[in-house]
């Protein structure tokens, strides 16, 4: 712990002469804006039927980020790039719902009035699970291989 | 929990002084009483009643209008029967606390507190500090370090500090390049001889899309600690036509080099030394605007090396294939749809058919869902072979800002005798300012 208390400093100092260092050779295109600036519907979003060409900031076509299945069956990849554009809409505790250190109830409980939500663990999973980790292991791994895995414990010793 | 408690206590005091420069708040929550009575065969009925609040504050434009705070967490606390197996009959989670700046230009921002990190390689929790900006000619930045969050049970489950970052390159609509990497020091490897070392990742992302209608999304991962290729995870997705969507996937994990770090050694086990490799794919088409209908494929295959006794037969080979239907109407106020998915096993153990339907209404003022699944198993577990469970629920927005819902749900299923569930919910979203559309 000692290690990490001088590390925090140590970036905090780094963080802010890099900055300074490298103000030079940044971007001067405008930054996203924090908030979409009118209200969207509930339901899945198509940025396309109002927005044409890229998406400022993070260069790809506004349709790129419609959220179809397959988007949202791969929303990992554009999570991991182009967060910056997804807060925009989603506050942190939106991704919340399903990825976190620890969980207090699983998301099809928390969120039972929104059954159009793609929620994992639907329906009795404690079965479930027994198939599904056989054949997936890393499935599950990605969310309890190292984090939120306390109830996993009571078993799984 | 003391910890949780005080990390609220403190977040909440802090807010104080900053609420009174800050143009906007927003605070959001969502407050749960559920009431559930299950019947394990076998057992006399259990009744649990937690109440639960998630809660969330946003507060923005602060200072010199760039700066923001942002809070989250949630607490628990039993009213009838512990509702878990801890000796303690409440808990909670400081989710998440930091302040925000974000720059003008270049997508530049500061990130310093507890926060989320997804960037390339790393999707971690930290106490710590991340910065990130696009810079000239395509190329951005990040860089994080810190302390990871560690989980309550278990304080040497994670390491001593973290740090890392990704380097991406973009050329505009076409490409994206990225290398990322992170190093965790003090990570312990088996929590019986205490063995430490440290996590060190390092990978690779590509977005590729030649043409409009082609897209490459993708990475790898290398565990540097152990030598060896982690992980390889791709999808192409190809639209012929403005309604069609056509996609393939291909997944390999090596387990000695993902499970290296797992603090679950004994679900994932990093020794077999064994790999999964999944491919497949899907087909989404929207037959008419509000009517969309899917397919898919994934064929998974296990190896191990072992010796004999793992039979891949019966730990993962397996064929899963199905179809959904989604149908949205009335501008999206009625949402519904049907699915049908089946699992095949090698050896037969691994298989099961699973149907789903669900519709929704959501007026504005009124909500109403009706959400049923049904699983059959091809073999009996615990002397049953299907599970069910069906969830109504309603609700009244008392005014825009706040929601009052209700569920209730009957379930049946191998473990369960039966279990009826209540579900009393109070979600808020307000917002001082209108800063355009709350999140």
């Amino acid at each position: 712990m000692r290690g990490a208390k001088l590390y925090i400093p140590f970036l905090l100092i780094a963080c802010i002469l890099a900055v300074t260092a490298c103000s030079h050779i940044f971007s001067t295109e405008a930054s996203l804006p924090a908030w979409h600036p009118e209200a969207l519907g509930e339901g899945r979003v198509d940025c396309s039927e109002c927005h044409e060409d890229q998406v400022r900031g993070v260069m790809k076509a506004t349709a790129t980020f419609k959220h179809s299945t397959e988007f949202i069956k791969q929303h990992r990849f554009y999570a991991a790039r182009d967060g910056l554009l997804c807060s925009i809409c989603h506050a942190s505790s939106f991704c919340n719902d399903c990825h976190a250190n620890q969980t207090e109830m699983k998301p099809p409980i928390k969120l039972g009035n929104r059954p159009d939500r793609e929620l994992i663990h639907r329906g009795d999973y404690l079965t479930l699970h027994m198939i599904d980790g056989k054949i997936d292991p890393v499935s599950c791994y990605r969310c309890h291989g190292r984090a939120n895995n306390e109830k996993c414990i009571r078993c799984h010793k | 929990m003391k910890n949780t408690i005080r990390y609220l206590a403190l977040a909440i005091v802090s807010l104080l002084p900053t609420l009174a420069w800050a143009a906007d708040v927003s605070m959001s929550g969502t407050s749960l009483f559920r009431f559930e009575q299950s019947a394990f065969p076998g057992f006399t009925k259990q009744t649990i009643v937690p109440a639960t609040q998630f809660f969330g504050v946003d507060v923005d434009k602060i200072g010199d209008g760039n700066l923001s705070l942002h809070l989250y967490g949630w607490g628990r606390v039993d009213l009838a029967d512990k509702s878990t197996n801890e000796q303690n009959d409440t808990d909670g989670n400081f989710t998440y606390g930091y302040l925000l700046y974000r720059f003008p230009t270049a997508n530049a921002e500061i990130k310093a507190g507890r926060f989320f990190i997804n960037e390339g390689v790393a999707a971690e929790q930290i106490d710590g500090i991340s910065a990130r900006a696009n810079l000239k000619k395509g190329f951005a930045l990040t860089v994080f370090g810190g302390a990871p969050v560690k989980l309550d049970r278990d304080r040497h489950s994670k390491g001593d500090y973290i740090a890392g970052g990704r380097l991406g390159y973009r050329l505009a609509g076409i490409l994206e390049l990225g290398v990322s990497g992170l190093h965790e020091g003090n990570v312990t490897l088996d929590p019986a001889s205490g063995a430490k070392d440290d996590r060190q990742l390092v990978g690779g992302d590509i977005w590729f899309s030649p043409l409009r209608m082609v897209e490459l999304n993708g990475h790898s991962f290398y565990n540097a600690a152990t030598d060896g290729i982690s992980e390889h995870s791709y999808s192409l997705s190809l639209k012929p036509l403005k309604t069609v969507t056509l996609s393939g996937v291909y997944n390999e994990q090596h387990f000695k080099n993902y499970f290296t770090y797992s603090n679950l050694r004994s679900l994932f086990n990093p020794d077999t030394d064994g790999e999964l490799k999944s491919y497949g794919g899907g087909v989404t088409w929207a037959l008419l605007a509000p009517l969309e209908v899917g397919a898919d494929y994934r064929r998974y295959n296990r190896t191990s090396s072992i010796n004999n006794s793992f039979n891949t037969d019966n730990n993962g080979n397996s064929n899963r294939y199905g179809m959904d239907l989604r149908l949205i109407l009335l501008d999206r106020k009625v949402r519904s749809g049907i699915s049908y998915h089946r699992s095949e096993g090698a050896s037969g153990f691994n298989s099961y058919h699973e149907v789903r339907s669900f519709g929704m209404y959501d007026s504005g003022r009124y909500v109403a869902s009706l959400d049923g699944i049904v699983q059959l198993y091809k073999y009996n577990i615990f002397n049953r072979h299907q599970a069910y469970e069906l969830i109504g629920s309603s609700g009244y927005r008392l005014f825009p800002e706040l929601l009052l819902s209700g569920d209730i749900s009957y379930t049946r299923n191998p473990r369960l005798n039966d279990e009826l569930r209540g579900v009393l919910r109070l979600t808020f979203n307000y917002a001082v300012a209108n800063k355009g559309a709350k999140k």
